[in-house]
């Protein structure tokens, strides 16, 4: 399996750069629309934090998180989350494809169904949250040049992870009927905890925070792996990306034998 | 049916013309009710707000976190924050998406013959809405009542509630002109979702959705209490906590304030719209 995956990988990275400077060039067609959808975004994830600066304001801290802290884990989501949807902006839509039909197009192609289905789409306002993650890192001061291959590796396994969330998700679809909509809550629902200091969260909760709703994977590990770089949050980070990564491509891999659908393709 | 009573009933013609707007209200009810994964989303992201809150309120108040919350605080215990969050999380999460439905209708040019139907199309538009949103009410309002009581640990008083779920009704019923408002400006901009996201954290931040607006540094509250969006949140999220008659009424009377202002720039945007798509051929 690990072979299989490994050549999947590396045969479609260049395609899906391919992809990615063709879907960037096609959103610079439409300026205004991309820069309106990009500044808009800065602006809500600016207001979004104003929250916690009132909270870190009011009360210095919270469960040990200080506001540079809760920067730092906001700096990484919002990063990831851009990335994410930036490379990957077909992320939304995956379930819907799957239910309506509409991989029948990829199939034909002689490169991977998941990725084309993945980066057949940007989303501009992507950029507006990559911005918004940039500068919570530049005020949040924890970053310094030194551990700046750390900032941008942290970003890259949120990156990795919030696609492999999404594509669990919506792999479901292979299986379950009308899951579309539930797929997209709980990627949503995995965005939203991934704003929040871990330790707020335990018990039960932690658990579904590394599984059901992997907020865990998506920001805690690589927030961990930033603040303090050590072999074993490393190994915690890219480990665990790694394999949530082959999981969710196994889990498409297996959907799709399930595959069946009208024929899309026409002359 | 007494005679007296029959005195209270419209006349016949406005009758059936308000028949039409509440037959499309009872449709869209009876349509959403059947969208049951659209309702079970809301739930669990309520529910998960509620969570995360309750644990940030207890973290934060717990030790000596309470002297911290200043003189204009809503209350001390984390169960008032958790009842306050139920309250404007139910107000906000209620809302339909009617702005996205008017912007469709514009883009795709339904809206050209929907306008030439024997009814009002904002009419149609905000009927259908209603329908939705009181659906919404219902469902929302049992699972607040039920996800505030397990994440606070105690039910609110009783006076409070009442008087924060009526306000809050009328608070969604101003939001939801706004709302209109926001569709309606399709006309000119193609895209509302730029302007809807704005005025979305305009209501997170000067509203308090999250937090109460009394915890804000004095100049950012002060801002907040002069717009619209303390009056949709904060107000109706206060009252859960610290009840009043008067302060029903007051923020009732300002609340309509709101609405009515809404409801001009409603009219006045509608006007223009038609105007707009007679001068481009429908």
């Amino acid at each position: 399996m690990s072979k299989s995956i490994a050549r999947t990988l590396g045969s479609n990275a260049s395609f899906v750069l391919a992809l990615f400077a063709r879907q960037l060039s096609a959103s610079f067609a439409l300026r205004a629309s991309f820069f309106t959808s990009a500044v808009v975004m800065l602006i809500n994830d600016a207001m979004f934090f104003s929250t916690w600066w009132v909270i870190m304001r009011r009360f210095g801290s919270v469960s040990g998180w200080n506001l540079e802290d809760v920067m730092c884990l906001f700096g990484v989501s919002a990063s990831g989350f851009g990335v994410c949807v930036v490379v990957f902006g077909g992320v939304y839509d995956l379930a819907r494809r799957v239910q309506e039909g509409e991989l029948d197009t990829f199939l034909t192609q002689p490169k991977s169904v998941l990725f084309q289905a993945l980066a057949c789409r940007t989303q501009p306002s992507g950029w507006g949250d990559l911005a918004a993650g940039i500068g919570m890192f530049a005020l949040s001061g924890v970053v310094s040049w030194s551990r700046s291959p750390w900032v941008v590796l942290a970003v890259l396994c949120s990156a990795i992870n919030f696609t492999a969330t999404a594509v669990v998700m919506h792999s479901l679809a292979f299986w379950i009927r009308r899951i579309h909509t539930l797929a997209r809550s709980l990627w949503d629902f995995t965005v939203t905890f991934s704003l929040y200091p871990p330790s707020l969260f335990g018990g039960a909760l932690r658990v579904v925070l590394f599984t059901l709703v992997p907020a865990g994977l998506v920001a805690y590990l690589p927030v961990e792996m930033l603040r303090t770089p050590r072999p074993l949050t490393v190994l915690a980070a890219t480990g665990g990306t790694v394999l949530h990564a082959a999981f969710a491509l196994w889990l498409f891999q297996r959907g799709s034998r399930h595959y069946t659908s009208g024929n899309r393709i026409t002359t | 049916m007494s005679s007296d009573a029959t005195l209270w009933v419209l006349p016949a013609r406005p009758r059936r013309k308000l028949d039409k707007y509440v037959a499309i209200a009872a449709l869209s009810f009876r349509q959403r009710l059947d969208d049951r994964a659209v309702l079970v989303g809301r739930v669990m992201f309520y529910a998960i707000i509620l969570a995360i809150y309750s644990r940030l309120w207890q973290e934060v108040l717990g030790a000596s976190g309470a002297s911290l919350l200043g003189d204009r605080a809503l209350g001390h215990s984390a169960a008032s924050y958790v009842w306050y969050l139920a309250v404007t999380e139910w107000i906000m999460l209620a809302q339909p998406s009617v702005y996205l439905e008017i912007e469709a209708d514009v883009r795709n040019g339904d809206v050209a013959y929907q306008l030439s139907r024997p009814l009002s199309y904002v009419g149609a538009k905000l009927s259908a809405a209603l329908g939705e949103l009181a659906l919404r009410w219902l469902v929302l309002g049992a699972s607040g009542l039920m996800l505030g009581r397990l994440f606070s640990g105690e039910w609110p008083n009783p006076e409070g509630l009442v008087g924060a779920l009526l306000v809050g009704a009328l608070a969604g019923l101003v939001m939801l002109l706004a709302y209109v408002a926001i569709g309606l400006s399709a006309f000119w901009l193609h895209d509302v979702t730029p302007i809807f996201l704005i005025w979305q954290k305009l209501s997170f931040v000067l509203g308090g959705l999250m937090l109460p607006i009394g915890i804000y540094p004095d100049w950012l509250r002060v801002i907040a209490e002069h717009t619209p969006f303390a009056a949709l949140l904060y107000g109706p999220g206060q009252l859960v906590v610290q009840g009043g008659a008067d302060n029903v009424l007051r923020l009732a009377v300002t609340l309509a304030a709101w609405g009515a202002l809404f409801l001009m720039v409603v009219v006045l945007l509608e006007r223009r719209a038609r105007r707009n798509v007679c001068l481009h051929g429908g």
